[in-house]
């Protein structure tokens, strides 16, 4: 079957068989590696990719699903020279070691200050419940978020 | 996944036009976090694949005469967020809170989770103490039932050939009725429930009047526990009636031992789930 659909502002078609995930279309069709393929069944969130601006696991969608909708990716929240007030925060703490867990990490953490941009700690965790990471225990990852919210409230009081 | 032929339907009457058309080779997908599971182990293929999460009055959330309708689309972050929801059945944003994560809320759906029927499905006891109906449609017509007969057995609904689950309606009589939901896992994520417990009641003159009390997890479906609630009914709010209450509910329970937790610690969290939501529906501050 044939889909398009807006990955990370740029529009993209690919004919694909009907069984194939968002995930797969994502990584082996557009070369978008940074979700990652992790259990495959909906509990790691290594996968995790915002579609119309709503955090979902790209392993549990069908392209078929995602067909004319707004995709974005780790790709598309910056480049080296700029990078997501997520990303520089979680760089400046060290929150993330082996890193496998962290597009996901980030993207759902995207979600949950775009909807909720003052969470307590208690909020954090929630929103990040859906996302493993086997290497930090969590600690510098809730602090990294927790740090971004303040830094975005003070570029948007300024 | 095996290949699958993919199909979305628009509307509810294609959806069931497509269910006669394609028999029971077709698998219905609504928010896909239980039925892609299930595909990526499946032996093999369901032939068809049918997205219904277009229908966008599959989802809709309203109130009229009859009562609170939640749409069988409607995902779980929905539920969180609706304000009809939180005036008038303020214990299902509870329960929904309590399923998988943020990612599978946002995709997967209440009618999603009661056609799966596992045992312990987070969706369902708030809806049988609060005496929930359900609407399933087919190529014969629309038939209304109460959910505690649309859950057969684990993974087993009453669901005929060509029908689809299209509406959940919690009457009128019960809307704002006082209720509380408890789910116990291993964590607070991405968690399987050990026991889930819900409570309604109305509290008159300092009394219980029509206590609800339902289980999840604890027996083949969700179950009601009629027996406590006979006892209750008309008792005056107090902590010993509540737990004399509860101590017949876990009578009524039939857990059993797993590599998750035992029986008997179920029993014990059987007493104080339904000691702790009977409290909440009463009002009382509780444990």
């Amino acid at each position: 079957m044939d889909v398009t659909m807006t990955v990370n502002g740029r529009e993209l078609t690919a004919s694909v068989p009907p069984e194939t995930t968002l995930l797969k279309l994502l990584r082996e069709d557009w070369d978008l590696t940074g979700a990652k393929l992790g259990c495959d069944v909906g509990d790691c969130g290594a996968c995790t990719v915002l579609v119309d601006g709503t955090a979902v696991n790209a392993c549990l969608m069908l392209a078929g699903q995602a067909d004319g909708r707004q995709i974005t990716t780790i790709e598309g929240l910056a480049d080296l020279d700029a990078f997501h007030p997520l990303q520089k925060t979680f760089e400046d703490l060290a929150a993330l070691q082996c890193g496998f867990c962290g597009p996901g990490i980030i993207l759902a953490a995207k979600y949950l200050l775009d909807n909720n941009p003052n969470p307590t700690t208690a909020e954090i965790r929630d929103g990040l419940a859906g996302n493993l990471c086997r290497c930090t225990g969590y600690t510098k990852i809730i602090e990294a978020v927790a740090d971004t919210a303040k830094e975005l409230a003070a570029q948007s009081a300024a | 996944m095996k290949p699958f032929e993919f199909i979305k339907a628009a509307s509810t009457e294609e959806a069931v036009a497509a269910l006669a058309e394609h028999g029971p080779g077709i698998r219905i997908l609504a928010g896909g976090t239980d039925l892609l599971v299930d595909l990526k182990h499946a032996g093999q293929s369901p032939g068809v694949v049918m997205d219904v999460s277009g229908i966008d009055d599959l989802g809709a959330i309203s109130v009229d005469d009859d009562g609170l309708h939640i749409g069988a689309g409607a995902t779980h972050t929905a539920i969180m967020t609706d304000p009809l929801i939180a005036e008038h059945a303020p214990a299902m944003i509870d329960a929904a809170h309590t399923v998988g994560a943020v990612q599978t809320r946002n995709l997967g759906t209440i009618g999603g989770n009661l056609v799966t029927c596992v045992p312990s499905m987070d969706s369902g006891p708030v809806l049988v103490a609060l005496e929930a109906d359900v609407i399933l449609a087919g190529a014969s017509g629309i038939r209304r039932l109460a959910l505690t007969e649309f859950f057969v057995g684990p993974r087993k609904t009453i669901l005929a050939a060509g029908e689809m689950l299209v509406d959940i309606v919690i009457p009128k009589a019960n809307l704002g009725k006082p209720a509380g939901f408890i789910k116990f896992g291993l964590r607070k994520g991405q968690a399987l429930a050990l026991v889930n417990a819900a409570s309604a009641a109305w509290i008159e003159d300092g009394k219980f009047a029509a206590p609800r009390i339902a289980l999840g997890a604890v027996a083949p479906v969700v179950i009601r526990c009629e027996a406590a609630e006979a006892a209750l009914d008309g008792q005056p709010v107090s902590d010993a009636v509540i737990a004399e209450a509860a101590k017949i509910a876990a009578g009524e329970a039939k857990p059993i031992d797993d590599f998750r937790a035992s029986k008997s610690y179920r029993l014990d969290l059987i007493e104080v789930g339904v000691r702790r939501t009977l409290a909440a529906a009463a009002g009382l501050k509780g444990e």
